[in-house]
């Protein structure tokens, strides 16, 4: 007992120290492994507020950047309407008066904090439990897609943006629709990367990289960005192709979040493909 | 009493300056900028280990819950406040420290202040990046972000230490 005393005492500094670096992880792995918790982030409802007032303060600079933007996607829309439907083809079956139905829903929010400096970045948006937001929708801006939602607030969330390293988003490239992954090398915010493309496929400079559509997410179709160059990886037949994204990153403002009414029954679906068990 | 007034006031004022000024300036290529370690630095010679890591683990958790950045600012100046007696015992100068003056650039002269700073400013920024990044295979990454920002936070350390220099507090 008298030796452990003596131990304590002697090294209380280190033991201080040790603690409170166990408390910093606790909330770093929290943070990391449980989405839910808004607990000390900027999704929480103090910190969110606090950012508010800066945000309203910050917006009086940005107003008429703004109103252009949103006349020119105003004008954008109503040249184009029918992308977020998909035809059912039952031409039999009258009865609902309509050949289309509509499979993804928008909600707009606006971002009141956002960074594109550290390896993972997160947007803060002003919408949470009360607009309908849940874990996992997709998010986007006018031009092109932004990240998904990773954790709801009451009135704020956070939003993992495309410049994660773990963000994953499966992608089509150019007319003949090449699949790949988009991840993001944290090296500059302008630039994303694709891997998964075998390379035997010839990918032309400056085709378009879409959104693919296969986890409901997303609609399929929307633009992330263009190609820029590409390298054979090491070790491995597979290009690692470079991505200018479509939305400059450090200057969104006003994003959408997208509510995907077919996820469900994607997700019911996909539950039924059998494991292979050899 | 006074001096307590004046270390909260040194408190606020780099807490704000990181979360709403430092945190907004986005120069690119990893350069990212730390101010929060000069508050643990211009704390008095004579202040005890426990309240140094005490101060330091609020500041950074009150800087993380605004910046995302959960729990990387508090344990990185934990780290600091930690290694800042062993780094000064290092450069003791020759008839030891005197408690009158305070570790900043004006009462212990520039050599002194570059080193220590330099190297806690550095010992900072890698413990930060590796937690950060968390992944040895980006070795370069954190490299080029440690070194980028050391360079920044350096310059910008010292502008701010000669801006309260010819205060007389």
């Amino acid at each position: 007992m008298k030796n452990l005393v003596a131990f304590l005492i002697r090294f209380r500094v280190f033991l201080g120290f040790l603690g409170l670096q166990l408390l910093c992880f606790m909330v770093y792995f929290q943070f990391v492994t449980y989405p839910r918790t808004v607990f000390m982030t900027t999704a929480s409802k103090v910190n969110g507020s606090i950012l508010e007032g800066k945000k309203t303060f910050y917006d009086y600079f940005l107003l008429a950047q703004t109103n252009n933007k949103l006349q020119a996607e105003n004008a954008q829309l109503r040249s184009v309407t029918f992308d977020n439907y998909y035809k059912l083809q039952r031409p039999e079956f009258y009865k609902n008066d309509t050949l289309y139905r509509q499979s993804f829903r928008y909600i707009s929010a606006e971002i009141i904090r956002a960074s594109s400096q550290q390896r993972n970045n997160y947007f803060t948006i002003n919408a949470g439990q009360f607009q309908g937001l849940k874990q996992g929708m997709g998010v986007v801006s006018q031009n092109g897609v932004v990240g998904v939602v990773y954790k709801v607030g009451k009135q704020f969330s956070l939003v993992k943006s495309v410049l994660t390293s773990d963000i994953n988003l499966d992608v089509i490239i150019g007319k003949n629709e090449i699949r790949g992954i988009l991840k993001w090398n944290g090296k500059n915010p302008k630039i994303g990367s694709i891997t998964g493309v075998s390379r035997d496929i010839v990918v032309p400079r400056w085709s378009e990289v879409r959104t693919q559509g296969a986890t409901g997410i997303f609609p399929k179709g929307l633009l992330l960005g263009k190609v820029l160059t590409k390298r054979s990886m090491e070790d491995q037949s597979l290009w690692d192709i470079d991505v200018l994204f479509s939305e400059d990153l450090k200057n969104v403002h006003s994003v959408y979040i997208i509510r995907s009414l077919i996820m469900e029954e994607l997700k019911l679906l996909h539950k039924d493909i059998p494991f292979d068990n050899q | 009493m006074t001096s307590l007034i004046r270390y909260t006031f040194f408190f606020l004022f780099f807490f704000l300056f990181q979360v709403f000024l430092a945190r907004n300036v986005e120069i690119g290529a990893g350069m990212q900028l730390f101010v929060l370690p000069i508050f643990l630095m211009i704390l008095p010679f004579n202040t005890s280990i426990f309240v140094m890591m005490s101060l330091g683990f609020l500041l950074g958790i009150l800087a993380d819950s605004l910046m995302n950045s959960y729990g990387l600012n508090a344990s990185s100046l934990v780290l600091f406040a930690y290694f800042r007696p062993l780094v000064f015992s290092l450069f003791l100068p020759k008839d030891g420290y005197d408690n009158l003056k305070e570790p900043t650039l004006r009462d212990m002269g520039w050599r002194w202040f570059l080193l220590t700073y330099g190297l806690l400013l550095l010992l900072h920024l890698v413990w930060f990046f590796i937690l950060e990044i968390f992944r040895l295979g980006e070795w370069l990454l954190i490299l080029r972000n440690t070194f980028m920002s050391f360079v920044f936070s350096y310059f910008v350390a010292l502008v701010l230490q000669l801006f309260f220099r010819k205060q007389n507090v």
